[in-house]
């Protein structure tokens, strides 16, 4: 690819159109990926956005990168294996509330953990949109909107951003679907994070969720600089609102896998093939 | 005199060290041209719980598990119960135990010859930390005719790790046992060529894994597949490549999808519990045409069933258990060698096919050691010629005379595209259209049925009006049967499946041509062979089953009776 | 920032233009894709008259080095340049009077932008030409506020449905 023009955010885009719904907040994660990638002048060739399934999840093929729709939950193993296998390539990963934190909830920790350089976009609308609004991990208690879970969940709400700091993220931030623009720069730290950086992003669903277009006068800028300590960091995820936006946890860590110590050797295929003679 | 194989228990409880013992024996008897196999069996301690190396020493390379044990050296008699099922005893059996020992009334109850050494104390004059199996070891070097200074060299290089004193302690045990003379008569097979490999079948299917060209394996711990990953990981890191231990199976397969997207061939190894949690994902990989391998070394099922002991019970799931109309490959290696070269084909057909392979291998090839003449392998398979999209819009999932598209990778210049499970079109993008739909599953399919599999889709064996059908393990058991049938004056083809997805309908009835019956014989309880088989295709003549569900291996002499007893009706 | 140069300024109101431009479009593809026609159309009106006054704001800025900020790097009085579209005012089953009014902020908080310069601006120049672009961001509310007196009044249930909704995955 030809980096010597510089490609503004609409360049990111592939002719693939959203499905989303107008006032979906996911466009506006998209707007922002594609103005951090402006930002960062990544090359489209050397970057691969990788999600689960559900509405989020759609958002891979909208932009002109390489990309891969996996399965419901999956989206953080596949991305893993690929930026291990491939460390040069960007890797982003992203899927929605229901997909990183319940199906693929598993995952979410042991990303976290194993600090593998790439970045995870959660965008969060604490509902399950593409299977007709079921209550997600992230629904609160008293949520009667879905015949499923007619009386509410019931059960208390995760919070990803405290999970993601118990589980060893090194870097935590939050954003709101209504502010692409912090939302891109946050997007553009988290990809220059040598790291696993975890961007948590409040992110409305209009069909399920109206009452979600209240999050906007909530929603409010922290405005410190990131925490770098962890036990300050959980006091704060810990006892926070969850609606406070930007970089809120930053802290350098060595990623997975670390560079390989042993020596190579041309013939190690004849050296291995050699070890079962006797 | 010789036979054609010498069968030797090696049991013993709380860290006696059979195993060792067994493994060292073998290893001096291949140095001497010796041919044989090794299979271990223990208890569900982890550790100081019973175990027992299980010898057959032979004069070829068709390892069957032994049916009848002429040498049982009881290093110690706590549990033997356990093993009664698989260590047969009888009048012709020498019996070599502690002197003073309390013999199981059972085993005294056989008749055997019994033959008392006071083995602890020997060891213990030998050295101070003179060890019983270590001594056993010098016996039966003694009664084989081995080598001592080959036995007390592998011995130290085995324990090339441990102090100075234990490694002498080994030594002078062997040493004092050598020169032991035992009054016991055994006929060792006779000897073969040497340049053998010592291996297992696990570790043979990591050598013919990475031979292949794999570089990335995803692994998450199961038994009995996890010394292939181990093996792996250690061999990865002299390659360049790279291993990630997963979370869950769920993630390995799909850490494993994510590198093959990336352009690195990629592998991982599970058992059934482990595959029943990869399928979905495996078939994500069909329809995203995304190429790897998935290693399956079975167990008894289902569940947790029986997880340190073999049967070919996963092979129902391996063909049919993806859901949607899901072709892709499934293949068998026939024996420890094998694993070399089948999983090696393996490798190079999903990523020919751009498709997932899945490899049946079982606990008894995989774990179990062996002495093999160099192993074959896969030779290259050219790719087939790329046809470049046209009008320079790139088509990942272009429809082309043999089904398959030129894959690009992450970091190719301008052939970006977004792999999905989602039905797409030509270019990827999803799309729930009955001509897309059509259109995929047919180029999904014809890439697998159009492609020329060669000679490799079986090993065609001997001739006659009956023919033995097996896949994987069984074949060993079958090819044995199949000799002993021809002995005995009724001979037998074998055919022993390699390739078991696509099936190759048209070379396996040619290979029966003029055929007048048919036995499948499968270690499995639900006959999952033959129902496969009668569902893909119309038999001239009658086809019978012999399935027989693990643990206890195959047994090519009632195999050999069933053949007879079908036939003569 | 955008009040103290005149190729501050210019940067900013390129970005204005040309974000307003880009959002319009998006929407109409997705009112579009939800096949809510008038205000598709109406969204991509919206766009052309952007792009319009983005070119202009090119022409002039021809020949000026403006400073290439980062998309956050832009000073707006609210998140997104004022006359942006939020994604999340939308609604696929909105009226043509909604996305009208909604337009009609759009322009408006443009305006004011605009003004905001024109008065506190030290530099003429800015202050000159973004006097004249919060003229012209009045003349379209103007335009707009007559188009929207033709319209009739929203039904007061112009939102609600009779089918559930989809279930795509």
């Amino acid at each position: 690819m030809n980096n010597a023009v510089q490609l503004k955010a609409k360049d990111y885009k592939s002719a693939v159109k959203p499905i989303w719904c107008p006032g979906c907040g996911h466009f506006s994660v998209f707007n922002a990926i594609t103005k951090a990638m402006a930002a960062l002048a990544i090359s489209k060739d050397d970057t691969v956005m990788i999600s689960g399934i559900g509405c989020s999840s759609r958002l891979p093929a909208y932009v002109d990168s390489y990309g891969f729709h996996g399965v419901h939950g999956r989206g953080l193993a596949i991305a893993q294996g690929l930026k291990v296998a491939r460390p040069d390539l960007t890797v982003m990963a992203m899927g929605g509330d229901g997909d990183g934190f319940s199906i693929g909830g598993n995952h979410f920790i042991h990303a976290c953990r194993r600090n593998v350089n790439m970045t995870y976009i959660a965008m969060d609308n604490e509902v399950y949109g593409m299977t007709k609004g079921q209550a997600s991990p992230t629904t609160p208690m008293d949520w009667d909107h879905s015949k499923l879970t007619p009386h509410g969940p019931g059960v208390r709400p995760f919070k990803p951003a405290a999970l993601a700091l118990a589980s060893g993220a090194p870097w935590i931030g939050r954003a709101y679907s209504g502010n692409p623009n912090q939302m891109a720069k946050l997007i553009a730290q988290a990809v220059e994070f040598e790291g696993f950086s975890f961007l948590h992003v409040m992110s409305q669903c209009i069909t399920f969720c109206p009452e979600q277009t209240d999050w906007k006068a909530i929603v409010h800028e922290r405005g410190e600089p990131a925490l770098t300590d962890a036990d300050e960091a959980a006091k704060l995820f810990l006892h926070e609102d969850g609606f406070q936006t930007g970089l809120l946890y930053s802290e350098r860590r060595a990623t997975w896998p670390p560079e390989s110590a042993v020596p190579q050797s041309e013939d190690a295929l004849g050296q291995l093939a050699a070890s079962f003679r006797v | 005199m010789s036979s054609t194989h010498l069968s030797i228990a090696i049991t013993g409880a709380g860290g006696a060290g059979v195993i060792s013992c067994g493994e060292l024996l073998l290893q001096a008897w291949a140095r001497l041209g010796g041919r044989g196999l090794l299979r271990k069996a223990y208890g569900p301690q982890i550790r100081g719980g019973e175990s027992a190396a299980l010898l057959k020493l032979t004069e070829d390379e068709r390892y069957t598990a032994a049916d009848h044990y002429h040498l049982l050296v009881a290093l110690d008699w706590d549990n033997f119960s356990r093993f009664e099922d698989e260590i047969q005893l009888g009048p012709d059996t020498w019996v070599l135990c502690e002197t003073g020992a309390e013999i199981p009334a059972a085993v005294l109850a056989l008749q055997p010859h019994v033959l008392e050494v006071p083995m602890a104390e020997l060891a213990k004059s030998a050295h101070p930390d003179g060890r019983v199996n270590m001594l056993a070891l010098g016996l039966l070097g003694g009664l084989l005719g081995l080598p001592v200074d080959s036995l007390c060299q592998l011995a130290q290089q085995k324990l090339a790790r441990k102090a100075e004193a234990y490694q002498d302690a080994a030594v002078a045990s062997i040493r004092s046992g050598c020169a032991q003379s035992l009054d016991c008569e055994l006929h060792p097979p006779a000897l073969g060529d040497t340049g053998t490999w010592y291996l297992s079948g696990n570790q043979a299917a990591g050598l013919g894994a990475l031979e292949a060209g794999i570089r990335f394996v995803a692994a998450y711990p199961i038994t009995p597949a996890s010394d292939v990953l181990e093996w792996m990981a250690g061999g990865l890191e002299q390659v360049a490549g790279q291993l990630v231990q997963a979370e869950d199976e769920l993630a390995a397969i799909n850490m494993t999808i994510g590198a093959a997207f990336g352009g690195v061939p990629a592998f991982t190894a599970t058992s059934g519990p482990g595959l029943a949690l990869m399928s979905e994902s495996i078939g994500l990989a069909v329809a995203s045409e995304t190429p790897l391998t998935v290693f399956n070394v079975m167990r008894g099922g289902p569940s947790t069933g029986i997880p340190t002991k073999s049967e070919q019970s996963d092979l129902n799931i391996a063909l049919h258990g993806l859901h949607g109309d899901a072709p892709h490959l499934v293949l068998a290696p026939l024996d420890i060698a094998d694993c070399v070269f089948t999983t090696g084909w393996a490798v190079q057909l999903a990523q020919q096919l751009q498709t997932a392979a899945i490899v049946l291998s079982d606990q008894f090839i995989g774990q179990s050691t062996a002495v093999v003449s160099e192993p074959r392998r896969c030779a290259a398979i050219a790719s087939a010629p790329a046809e470049p999209s046209a009008g320079g819009d790139y088509l990942r999932y272009k429809l082309t005379d043999s089904g398959i598209s030129t894959v690009a990778s992450p970091g190719d210049v301008d052939q970006r595209f977004t792999a999905d499970g989602l039905e797409h079109n030509e270019k990827g993008t999803p799309s729930a259209k009955h001509s897309d739909h059509q259109q995929q599953l047919q180029k999904r399919q014809d890439k697998l049925e159009q492609f020329d599999y060669g000679e490799q889709w079986a090993a065609l064996s001997g001739s006659g009006p009956v023919a033995i059908v097996s896949f994987g393990s069984s074949s060993a058991a079958a090819a044995e049967a199949a000799v002993q049938l021809s002995a005995s004056g009724t001979p037998a083809r074998t055919i022993a499946l390699r390739l078991l997805a696509p099936l190759q309908t048209d070379a396996l009835a040619q290979a029966l041509a003029e055929c007048e019956r048919v036995v499948v014989v499968e270690q499995n309880h639900g006959a999952q062979l033959y129902r496969y088989l009668r569902g893909q295709m119309d038999f001239q003549q009658p086809l019978h089953s012999y399935a027989m569900a693990g643990p206890v291996p195959l047994n090519a002499k009632h195999i050999a009776q069933f053949v007879a007893e079908v036939s003569a009706v | 920032m955008a009040n103290e140069t005149l190729a501050g300024f210019l940067a900013h109101s390129i970005e204005l233009e040309s974000e307003a431009r880009e959002r319009y479009t998006e929407l109409a593809d997705a009112m579009t894709g939800h096949h809510n026609r008038d205000v598709a159309a109406f969204f991509l009106r919206m766009a052309e008259e952007a792009r319009h006054h983005l070119a202009e704001v090119a022409q002039l800025a021809q020949g000026m080095l403006l400073p290439q900020l980062k998309a956050w790097e832009f000073d707006w009085p609210e998140a997104e340049p004022p006359e942006t579209a939020s994604y999340e005012d939308m609604h696929y089953r909105m009226s043509l009077r909604q996305a009208m009014t909604l337009a009609l902020a759009n322009e408006r908080a443009a305006e004011s932008y605009y003004r905001n310069v024109a008065t506190s601006s030290d530099d003429q120049d800015t202050a000159r030409i973004a006097g004249v672009f919060a003229d012209e961001e009045l003349s379209h509310a103007a335009e707009l506020e007559r188009l929207l007196a033709q319209l009739p009044e929203n039904p007061l249930h112009q939102l609600e449905e009779d089918d559930d909704p989809h279930m795509p995955e």
